[in-house]
C-alpha cells in the first residue's frame, strides 16, 4: 500500500553514500520540544523495564542462563538447524533455506504464487524489513498489509519503523489522527488513542478475513520439537495465521533454542525487557499447520553466518530483539530511529549493521557515548559497548573515518601520554578560555563547541592548588 | 545444561494470590466460582460487564448481551458449533474454554488447540472466558514448561489478558485485534 510516492528522505547520507548519523541526529534535535518528548517516551519504557526486572528474584541468573543457552546454541548452530529442519519436516512443516534477502523474497513470492495468493497480512517482522520484502512483493502485484498497529501507521505514512518494538514511537497522536483521517476516514481532529485503535481494528479485521496468506516473524524456534514461537500483544499474528490458508514464518537462523524448556528462561526475560510487561498477551507455539492449511518456515542467513565467524562480534547474534538497549540509549533517545539509516537502530543495530557494509555504516559505532547502559540492561548479556568500541577500530583502520578526526585523536593520545605536554596544553587552553570571548572560543572548539558550553576556567588549576597546599608530608 | 531455577516452596493460597495479581496486571478480570455454578455464571456475563474499557467503547456489538457463544466447557451451553471454516466465527461474541494451567508470575494460561475448539476463536471472539482450576496454578514459566508438552498439539498459547497495544504515544489500549475482555473463572478445586 505504499501508494504515496517515494519514501521520505530518511537517513542523511554523505557524499560517498555512507550514513551520516551525526547529520541525521542534528536534523532530529532541531526540534527541541520533540526531542525532549521522544527522550521521555523511551525513558518511560526503560523505567517500566526496571520495575519488571526488579520483581524477579532470579533476574541476574536468568540473564546468565539466557546468555549461556544462546552461546551454546550458536556454537553448534549447524547441528541445531539440521535438527530443527528434520523435526519440523516430520510435522508437515515445509522448511526453506535462504542465503540472502533476495533468496528469501523469491521463496516467499514463490509460495504465494503457487497458491495464487494476492492478499498478504503480515505481523511484525524486522527480518522482512531487512530483506525489503514489502516493496518486492508490492512491485509484483501482491497486496501487503502490515497488521501490527504501529507498523500499519508507518506503512500508511510510507515510512519505515523507527523502532523495532514500537514502530511509530516517533509520532504524536495528532499526526496519527491525521493519517487515519486521510486513509481510514476517521473524523478530522480525532486523536483519542482508543478511538483510533477502534478504527484500525475494524479496518484490519476486514483484511484478516479476506487474506489469502499470513506472514509472521519468529521469536524463537525450538530445535528439539521443530516448532516456532511468536509473541504479540495485539493478537495480530494469531488472527492472521488462524484464518489464512497459508502461514509463512520468516526467521533469522539465530532464533533457535535447543529445547522447549529453554523458553522458560527467554519468555521470562523478553516482555519484561521490552515493555515491562510480565508476559506478552499471546505467546503462541506453532508445531504444525491447522488442518487444511500450509505452514512454511523460511530460515534466512543474510549475513548471519559471516557475523558468527567474527571473533569480536558473534555475540550480537544472541540478541532476542527486545529493544531494551535502544530504549536506554542516550544517543538513540535524542537522535531518533531514522538517524541510523538501518533497519535495526540503536546500540544493537550499530553492532549488527556494520557487518553488512562497514563503509556505509561506519558512523553507527560512533553513535554512542560508550556509557555501557545498553550492556547493563541486555537480557542476554551482549557486550554491546565493547563491540561498538571494536567496530570503531575497524572503521578507522579501513579509512572510513575522517582523516582529520584520526589525526586529532592520535595527537590527543600523544598529549595525554606526556604529563609535561599535557600541563602545557592545559595551561595554554586555560589562558585562551580566560581571555577569548565565549562565542569565538566555542567556534575554535569545533564540533564540540557547536552544541556545548565550554567550562568556566578557575583562576588556579587543581594541580597548582595542590602544590601550594598539600605537597608532601608536614 | 540444567537450568537450576529451583522451585521455592510456597503455599497454594500464595500462588493463587500471585496469579490473581498478575492476571489483573494483564487487565484480565478474575472471578471465583464452582464447576456447578459455571453455566449460571457465564449466562450472567453481559457484554458490557465483560469489557468497558478501550476499543469496546466504540463497538456497539460489544455492548449487547453475548448471543453467539462457542463453549468448549462441558456443562456450559454454547450457541455455535465448531465450524469447518474458521471464517464462520467472524462475529463470535464469546468463547468459553478451560485452561490447562495458570502461571502465577505473569497471569498466563496455557491453552492448547483442543481446548479452544478452533484456534481462531481465541482472537475472533469479542470476549474470552477461561475456566481455570486453582490447583492448576504453578509458580513460573520453568514449572509451566516442565508440566506441559508444548509440542503435543499443532497449536498452543500462553494467554495473558485481553489483546492490547500501546503503539499510539504509549497509551495502553485494550482490544487491539483480539479479545476486548478476558475473564478468568477460578474454580475452587
Amino acid at each position: 500500500m505504499r501508494d504515496r510516492g517515494e519514501p521520505r528522505p530518511l537517513p542523511v547520507l554523505d557524499a560517498t553514500g555512507a550514513v551520516d548519523h551525526a547529520a541525521g541526529a542534528e536534523r532530529f534535535v532541531a526540534n527541541e520540544a520533540r526531542t525532549t518528548w521522544h527522550d521521555a517516551s523511551l525513558w518511560f519504557v526503560r523505567e517500566k523495564r526496571d520495575r519488571a526486572a526488579s520483581t524477579v528474584e532470579d533476574w541476574e541468573a536468568l540473564r546468565d542462563a539466557a546468555s549461556a543457552i544462546k552461546t551454546h546454541t550458536l556454537s553448534r548452530l549447524d547441528e541445531y538447524l539440521a535438527q530443527f529442519e528434520q523435526r519440523a519436516t516430520a510435522r508437515g512443516i515445509t522448511v526453506h533455506w535462504a542465503r540472502d534477502a533476495a533468496e528469501h523474497n523469491e521463496i516467499v513470492l514463490g509460495i504465494l504464487s503457487a497458491r495464487g495468493a494476492r492478499r498478504l497480512v503480515k505481523s511484525k517482522s524486522m527480518l522482512t524489513e531487512e530483506c525489503g520484502l514489502n516493496d518486492y512483493l508490492i512491485g509484483r502485484g501482491i497486496d501487503v498489509v502490515d497488521t501490527d498497529l504501529g507498523e500499519r501507521i508507518v506503512q500508511l505514512r510510507n515510512e519505515p519503523p523507527s523502532h523495532i518494538v514500537m514502530p511509530a514511537i516517533h509520532l504524536k497522536k495528532e499526526e496519527i489522527g491525521e493519517t487515519f483521517h486521510e486513509h481510514l476516514g476517521t473524523p478530522a481532529g480525532d486523536d483519542d488513542p482508543d478511538a483510533l485503535t477502534a478504527a484500525a481494528r475494524v479496518h484490519l479485521r476486514a483484511r484478516f478475513l479476506a487474506a489469502d496468506a499470513a506472514l509472521t516473524g519468529v521469536n524463537f524456534a525450538i530445535a528439539e520439537t521443530g516448532g516456532i514461537v511468536v509473541c504479540t500483544n495485539e493478537g495480530n499474528a494469531d488472527l492472521g495465521t488462524a484464518l489464512a490458508p497459508v502461514h509463512i514464518a520468516s526467521m533469522g537462523i539465530e532464533k533457535l533454542v535447543p529445547r522447549a524448556a529453554d523458553l522458560g528462561v527467554f519468555l521470562r526475560l523478553l516482555a519484561r525487557s521490552a515493555t515491562g510487561q510480565a508476559s506478552t498477551v499471546y505467546a503462541s507455539h506453532m508445531h504444525a499447520a491447522r488442518p487444511g492449511q500450509a505452514l512454511h518456515v523460511v530460515l534466512v542467513d543474510n549475513g548471519r553466518s559471516a557475523q558468527l565467524g567474527r571473533a569480536d562480534f558473534w555475540g550480537s547474534l544472541k540478541c532476542i530483539r527486545c529493544a531494551a538497549c535502544i530504549n536506554t540509549c542516550p544517543v538513540y533517545r535524542r537522535s531518533g530511529g531514522y538517524s541510523y539509516g538501518s533497519t535495526v537502530p540503536g546500540p544493537i543495530g550499530s553492532v549488527l549493521t556494520p557487518g553488512f557494509d562497514l563503509q556505509k555504516y561506519a558512523s553507527l559505532p560512533f553513535a554512542s557515548t560508550l556509557c555501557g547502559s545498553c550492556a547493563a540492561v541486555c537480557p542476554v548479556r551482549v557486550d554491546l559497548d565493547v563491540q561498538l568500541y571494536k567496530w570503531r577500530q575497524l572503521a578507522v583502520d579501513a579509512g572510513y573515518v575522517s582523516p582529520v578526526k584520526g589525526w586529532l585523536m592520535r595527537r590527543l593520545g600523544a598529549v595525554l601520554a606526556d604529563p609535561a605536554l599535557l600541563q602545557l596544553t592545559v595551561g595554554i587552553a586555560g589562558a585562551i578560555l580566560r581571555v577569548v570571548p565565549r562565542p569565538l572560543a566555542r567556534r575554535l572548539a569545533g564540533a564540540w563547541g557547536r552544541w556545548r558550553e565550554l567550562p568556566e576556567m578557575p583562576a588556579q588549576s587543581f594541580r597548582a592548588w595542590y602544590r601550594a597546599n598539600r605537597r608532601g608530608p608536614d | 545444561m540444567p537450568l537450576g531455577f529451583a522451585q521455592r516452596i510456597v503455599s497454594r493460597d500464595d500462588l493463587v494470590a500471585r496469579f490473581i495479581d498478575s492476571a489483573a496486571g494483564a487487565a484480565a478480570r478474575v472471578v471465583h466460582g464452582t464447576r456447578a455454578e459455571l453455566a449460571t455464571l457465564v449466562a450472567g456475563f453481559s457484554g458490557d460487564g465483560l469489557a468497558s474499557d478501550g476499543v469496546a467503547r466504540f463497538d456497539r456489538e460489544a455492548q449487547r448481551v453475548a448471543s453467539r457463544c462457542l463453549s468448549m466447557v462441558p456443562g456450559v451451553p454454547g450457541t455455535v458449533a465448531v465450524p469447518d471454516d474458521p471464517h464462520a466465527l467472524a462475529d463470535l461474541d464469546l468463547l468459553v474454554c478451560e485452561g490447562v494451567l495458570g502461571v502465577a508470575e505473569n497471569g498466563g494460561i496455557w491453552l492448547p488447540a483442543s481446548r479452544l475448539g478452533e484456534r481462531s476463536a481465541l482472537v475472533l471472539a469479542r470476549h474470552v472466558v477461561v475456566v481455570l482450576a486453582r490447583s492448576s496454578i504453578v509458580a513460573d514459566l520453568h514449572a509451566a514448561y516442565a508440566a506441559v508438552d508444548v509440542s503435543a498439539e499443532s497449536f498452543g498459547v500462553f494467554l495473558a489478558g485481553p489483546s492490547k497495544t500501546a503503539d499510539i504515544e504509549q497509551s495502553l489500549v485494550i482490544g487491539a485485534h483480539g479479545a476486548m475482555g478476558v475473564t478468568v473463572v477460578l474454580l475452587d478445586e
